[in-house]
């Protein structure tokens, strides 16, 4: 099982998302968020990256889920959807489910799947090596990386998410 | 809003439209994109009214959706070709995603949908940027991507432009969804030509973008948001009818005046390519464009309908300031002897 461990976080990955894309009530879509951030954590690790895993957990849903979280928890109605209270919710939930499963067993039972990229079967998912140098990690190289060759992507994304802030707060004013 | 943030949230629209065209990276591309949406948005929001927050949210939708798609194409370009640099698409599919991901930002067939029910919702400068400055973004990739694009795809997205653009114009009394019909039917003739000379996309742009301007700003000027209003004009400054004459008569393609060059230089091109059938249908059916512009120039400077006395008097709010319009004026009538100089867009 260790061999398909990817593959296997990635289809509990898609099945989480498919869960918070059926629109139940925002509370239960953070708690979809949560497991699909640890999963997602999971699948980064196993590339060797438990610096950015570790990061995801830490920010992502130790800071930003946690706020979304407590603000949601401030503005939630008294009944909220659950994926079996309905129709709707479910139909989506269950058709995604559906397709992920289909896509499963055709990625099981054929040697290949060409839908828009090669793809031969789970083995590709399997990692056999970290990388090419065995001195230094690939991810904590790509970091210093980002702040020395990629210091315009830090200040265009720092940039980015300050105008976020600004443009909602602009939003949600009213007059 | 305070004009600190306003000032501050415009400049990051520029910002964004500006690291589009210029970087080389496809992900630095997509956030100059994802900037360039979220900044417009309370831009599009000025006054706070359900209309205008509808028409954000479709706006933003349509919009968030078609840099999904992008992002898809950037990734399987990176899968096929291995690196991040924007030269051309190395995949058909991703060609095929990346091109119907442009059209959706640009508001091409069959994703025009969202043009003109977001340009009717929201204030008129505010239409004026989004059908301006939002198409200059999509249109430098379109320009950047041109040698790897799927000829068929393109060609049928422009000729259903030009063809909804100028049919679904026919019907409308709003001045701002005239506007956004006549910016879809323009967006197919610059797309049609695009595979073929993409010089002329970035002129049909230029002239584009200077005659929309020219139209919004006269609208802006007389504060009038219908036809009906618009024909009321002639009592308010009469001077602005004959403008509004020569620029929409400019719109619609007539020589001698400057929205003539675009035409003439694309169907030159295409007959040059040898398609004989595509230029002579865009042509016809640019004339459904031309039609609703005459009925607007007929019911503002050509003709005044009998109507009692306290009707014909407009509202006189004080005169607003409209920067440069004199210019732009000039510039989208009389350009047409300039046509030689257009070799210095290459």
């Amino acid at each position: 099982m260790m061999t398909y461990i990817v593959f296997i976080l990635s289809v509990i990955f898609v099945v989480s998302f498919v869960g918070f894309s059926s629109k139940p009530s925002p509370i239960y879509g953070g708690l979809v968020l949560i497991v699909s951030g640890g999963v997602g954590c999971g699948i980064i690790m196993n590339f060797g990256g438990s610096f950015l895993g570790l990061m995801v957990f830490l920010i992502y849903l130790g800071g930003m889920l946690v706020v979304f979280g407590y603000t949601t928890a401030m503005a939630t109605e008294q009944y909220p959807e659950v994926w079996v209270s309905n129709t709707t919710v479910m139909g989506v939930f269950l058709l995604g489910l559906l397709m992920e499963v289909m896509l499963v067993l055709y990625v099981l039972k054929s040697e290949e799947v060409g839908v828009v990229f090669k793809f031969s079967g789970v083995g590709d998912w399997a990692i056999y090596d970290i990388g090419d140098s065995g001195v230094f990690s690939e991810e904590i190289m790509g970091v210093a990386a980002l702040y020395s060759y990629g210091a315009w992507v830090v200040i265009v994304t720092g940039w980015s998410l300050f105008v976020g802030v600004l443009v909602i707060l602009e939003v949600t004013r009213g007059d | 809003m305070n004009p600190l943030i306003f000032t501050t949230i415009l400049m990051t629209v520029l910002l964004g439209t500006m690291i589009v065209m210029m970087s080389s990276h496809w992900l630095m591309i997509w956030i100059g994109f994802e900037m360039n949406l979220l900044a417009i948005i309370p831009i599009l929001m000025k006054k706070y009214n359900p209309r205008t927050m509808e028409a954000s949210t479709k706006y933003f939708l349509t919009q968030a959706t078609a840099s999904m798609l992008l992002m898809m194409a950037i990734i399987i370009n990176l899968m096929h070709s291995g690196q991040w640099t924007i030269t051309k698409v190395f995949n058909p599919t991703a060609s095929i995603i990346m091109t119907s991901a442009l059209a959706m930002k640009l508001g091409l067939t069959p994703f025009h949908f969202w043009v003109p029910e977001v340009t009717q919702g929201i204030s008129l400068t505010s239409g004026l940027i989004l059908l301006t400055w939002q198409k200059l973004a999509p249109m430098s990739i379109l320009y950047q991507i041109s040698p790897s694009i799927n000829l068929n795809i393109l060609l049928t997205m422009a000729v259903l432009s030009i063809l909804v653009g100028g049919w679904g114009g026919l019907n409308q009394t709003q001045l701002r969804k005239i506007m956004a019909y006549s910016s879809i039917a323009h967006m197919g003739w610059m797309t049609a030509v695009l595979v073929y000379n993409p010089t002329l996309t970035m002129l049909n742009m230029l002239i584009y973008i200077m005659m929309t301007l020219t139209m919004f700003m006269l609208f802006i000027h007389s504060s009038s948001t219908t036809m009906l209003s618009l024909s009321h004009t002639w009592n308010k400054t009469p001077l602005t009818t004959t403008l509004i004459l020569i620029t929409l008569l400019s719109m619609g393609g007539l020589p001698p005046l400057s929205g003539f060059m675009p035409k003439w230089m694309i169907i030159q091109e295409l007959t040059k390519n040898s398609s004989i059938i595509l230029p002579t249908l865009m042509a016809i059916m640019a004339l459904l464009n031309l039609y609703f512009y005459m009925r607007l120039t007929y019911s503002t400077s050509l003709t005044m309908f009998p109507s009692t006395n306290n009707m014909k008097m407009k509202w006189q709010f004080e005169t607003k300031r409209i920067t440069l319009l004199p210019p732009l004026i000039v510039m989208s009538s009389l350009l047409l002897p300039l046509t030689p100089m257009l070799s210095i867009l290459d």
